[in-house]
C-alpha cells in the first residue's frame, strides 16, 4: 500500500487540473483585482473597489464623461477631479510630536470619548483605459446601537458643490444622479467581533500599533504607507475619541517619513495641519485638526503619470474626509 | 524589475496555485475563496517589497495567515467559523471513496483531522501543494531543520491515524522511513 504522504495526495481536494482553479490565464475578476492594485487603491471598502468599474468601463462610460466635463447639461455636474489641496505658503508646520502633546492634554478629559461608526466623504477616481478619468463623490454614515446592530447610508454627494448633479456607479455603471441620491440604506442584524477593525481600538499606543498591525495583516511592523493604510479602515470602522486619537498620533508621530508641511484648508473647509509621504507611485497627505490630533482627511495622488489611464501625475485617487 | 512589476509577474503566474491553496482550506467555496485569495495578494501588495526570487511559498505564507485572521475574525469570518466548525464537507468527508478502495478520500481527511493545525499544514503543503522541504521552511517561515522535524513528526502521526481509522492498512506494507522522504522537491 502507498505511504502516507501518497494516500494525502490522492486526496487532494483541488488539483491542479480542478475545473474552477486550473492554471491558465487570469480570470476577469484576477485581471481587475491586479490592475486595482497596480494603480495605487486597494479593496476592502466599497469606495475603495471604486476603480473596478473604470477597469472595464466601456466607451460610452467614458462618453458619458466626456460629455459631463466638456459638454455638460446646464446646471455643471460636480464630476471634475478634484484638485490636491494646498498648504498655505505662509504657514508653519506643526510638528507631529508638538500635535501629540496637544492631543495629550486634550484627552486629560477622556472627551469626546470613542464611538463605533464612521461619517465619511469619499472622492474616489475611475479610470477608463484611454479615457479621461472621472471621481465619484459620496457619503457614508454608520452607525452602531446598543443592541449590536447597525446602518449604513450612502448617498451621492459632493459638499463642494451643493445641489449639482454627481456621478454614481451603484449599478456598476456610472450615471448622472441628483445630489443627496440615495445610493443605499441597509440595516444589518446583531453582530460581534474580537478582531480588528471591528473589535474597539486600544488607546495606548503601543496596544494601537498591534490592533493597525492586525487589521492590515501583517506579520511585520508597518511601514508608514501601511500604517496609513491601516488608519485609513480604522476610521471607516471608528470615530475616535480623545484618547485615541492621542495614542494615533503618538504613532504616527514614530512614523518614518511622514513631514509636517504646514496648514491646509479641507474640502470641508476645515483647517488642519498636513503631514506629507513621498512614496513610490502614490503620494499621501495627512491632514489632523491641529488642536486635538484627530484626523481629518487622508488624500492620495498620483506621482507617476499613467497615460494609459488617463492619469496625470498630481491627480488624486483618493480622498477620505471623516467627521465626528 | 521593480517591486510593482515582480509583484504583476508573481499575480499572474500564482494566482491560480494560491486559490487551489485557499479553495483547499476552504471546501472549494468559490465566491470566499476570491474574497480571500483577493486579501492575500492585498497583504502581499503591500509586502511587496519584501517578496523573494521564489514567490509562491512565501505567498502561501501570507495565505496561510490570511486564513487565520479569516477564522479569527469578523463578519464573513465569523459564519467561517461556522461553516469549519460543522461543515462535514470542510473535512473531507463528502469525498466517498473508502478505505477498501485504492483512491482514498474521506477516511483519509478524518486521518488528517486528528491531527494538530501544525502538523495538518506541514503535510498539506508536502502532499497537496508539492513543496519541497525547503519551500516549506519559507511557507512556515522557519528554517529548514525545523521544517524537515515537523514533516518527519507528522507524518508518523499521520501514519499512526491511519492504522488507527482503518487497521487492516495497518498489516500492509507500510512506507519507507518518512525520514528518508526529505529529498523531496
Amino acid at each position: 500500500m502507498a505511504d502516507e504522504l501518497e494516500l494525502l495526495r490522492r486526496a487532494n481536494p483541488v488539483p491542479v487540473d480542478a475545473p474552477h482553479f486550473g492554471d491558465g490565464p487570469l480570470d476577469h475578476h484576477a485581471e481587475r483585482q491586479l490592475n486595482r492594485l497596480l494603480h495605487g487603491q486597494t479593496p476592502g471598502s466599497r469606495s475603495r473597489a471604486r476603480l473596478a468599474w473604470g477597469l472595464v468601463a466601456t466607451a460610452v462610460v467614458a462618453a458619458l464623461a466626456l460629455a459631463l466635463v466638456l459638454g455638460g447639461p446646464n446646471t455643471p455636474p460636480a464630476v471634475a477631479a478634484p484638485r490636491p489641496l494646498v498648504v498655505r505658503a505662509d504657514s508653519t508646520p506643526v510638528p507631529l510630536q508638538l500635535l501629540a502633546e496637544r492631543a495629550g492634554q486634550d484627552a486629560a478629559d477622556g472627551s469626546p470619548r470613542l464611538r463605533k461608526g464612521t461619517h465619511v466623504l469619499t472622492w474616489s477616481m475611475g479610470m477608463a483605459e484611454d479615457k479621461p478619468p472621472v471621481t465619484f463623490a459620496e457619503e457614508r454614515i454608520v452607525r452602531w446601537k446598543a443592541d449590536d446592530t447597525h446602518t449604513e447610508l450612502v448617498v451621492a454627494t459632493d459638499p463642494r458643490h451643493p445641489g449639482r448633479p454627481v456621478l454614481s456607479d451603484e449599478d456598476g455603471e456610472p450615471r448622472l444622479v441628483a445630489d443627496g441620491h440615495v445610493i443605499s440604506r441597509q440595516t444589518f442584524g446583531p453582530s460581534r467581533s474580537d478582531a480588528p477593525p471591528e473589535s474597539a481600538p486600544p488607546h495606548d499606543p503601543t496596544r494601537l500599533r498591534a490592533y493597525l498591525q492586525e487589521a492590515g495583516y501583517s506579520d511585520t511592523p508597518l511601514s508608514t504607507p501601511q500604517l496609513l493604510d491601516s488608519v485609513d479602515v480604522l476610521l471607516d470602522h471608528w470615530t475616535l475619541g480623545a484618547r485615541e486619537n492621542a495614542a494615533l498620533v503618538r504613532l504616527l508621530a514614530d512614523a518614518e517619513g511622514l513631514r509636517p508641511v504646514g496648514q491646509v484648508t479641507d474640502r470641508l473647509g476645515r483647517r488642519g495641519q498636513a503631514y506629507v509621504y513621498d512614496g513610490s507611485g502614490a503620494g499621501r497627505m495627512l491632514i489632523m485638526d491641529p488642536a486635538t490630533g484627530a484626523v481629518l482627511g487622508l488624500e492620495s495622488t498620483a506621482t507617476v503619470a499613467e497615460p494609459e489611464w488617463g492619469l496625470r501625475a498630481g491627480d488624486v485617487m483618493q480622498y477620505s474626509a471623516w467627521m465626528r | 524589475m521593480s517591486n510593482d512589476e515582480d509583484f504583476a509577474a508573481a499575480y499572474r503566474e500564482h494566482y491560480w496555485a494560491v486559490s487551489r491553496y485557499v479553495a483547499r482550506r476552504l471546501d472549494g467555496r468559490t465566491s470566499e475563496v476570491e474574497e480571500v485569495v483577493a486579501e492575500v495578494f492585498t497583504v502581499a501588495w503591500r509586502r511587496r517589497a519584501d517578496l523573494p526570487a521564489s514567490p509562491l511559498p512565501w505567498l502561501y505564507g501570507v495565505a496561510r495567515n490570511c486564513l487565520a485572521n479569516a477564522v479569527r475574525g469578523h463578519g464573513r469570518r465569523r459564519r467561517l467559523v461556522d461553516r469549519l466548525g460543522n461543515d462535514d464537507t470542510v473535512h473531507g468527508r463528502h469525498i466517498a471513496a473508502g478505505p477498501d478502495q485504492e483512491t482514498p478520500g474521506g477516511w483519509v481527511h478524518d486521518a488528517l483531522a486528528r491531527l494538530s493545525a501544525a502538523d495538518q499544514e506541514v503535510l498539506r503543503l508536502t502532499a497537496w501543494e508539492e513543496l519541497g522541504i525547503d519551500e516549506v521552511a519559507v511557507a512556515l517561515g522557519c528554517g529548514r531543520r525545523a521544517a524537515s522535524m515537523r514533516l518527519h513528526r507528522a507524518r508518523r502521526r499521520l501514519r499512526a491515524e491511519i492504522d488507527r481509522v482503518h487497521p487492516a492498512l495497518a498489516a500492509g506494507a507500510h512506507p519507507s522511513n518518512p525520514s528518508k522522504e526529505h529529498g523531496h522537491g
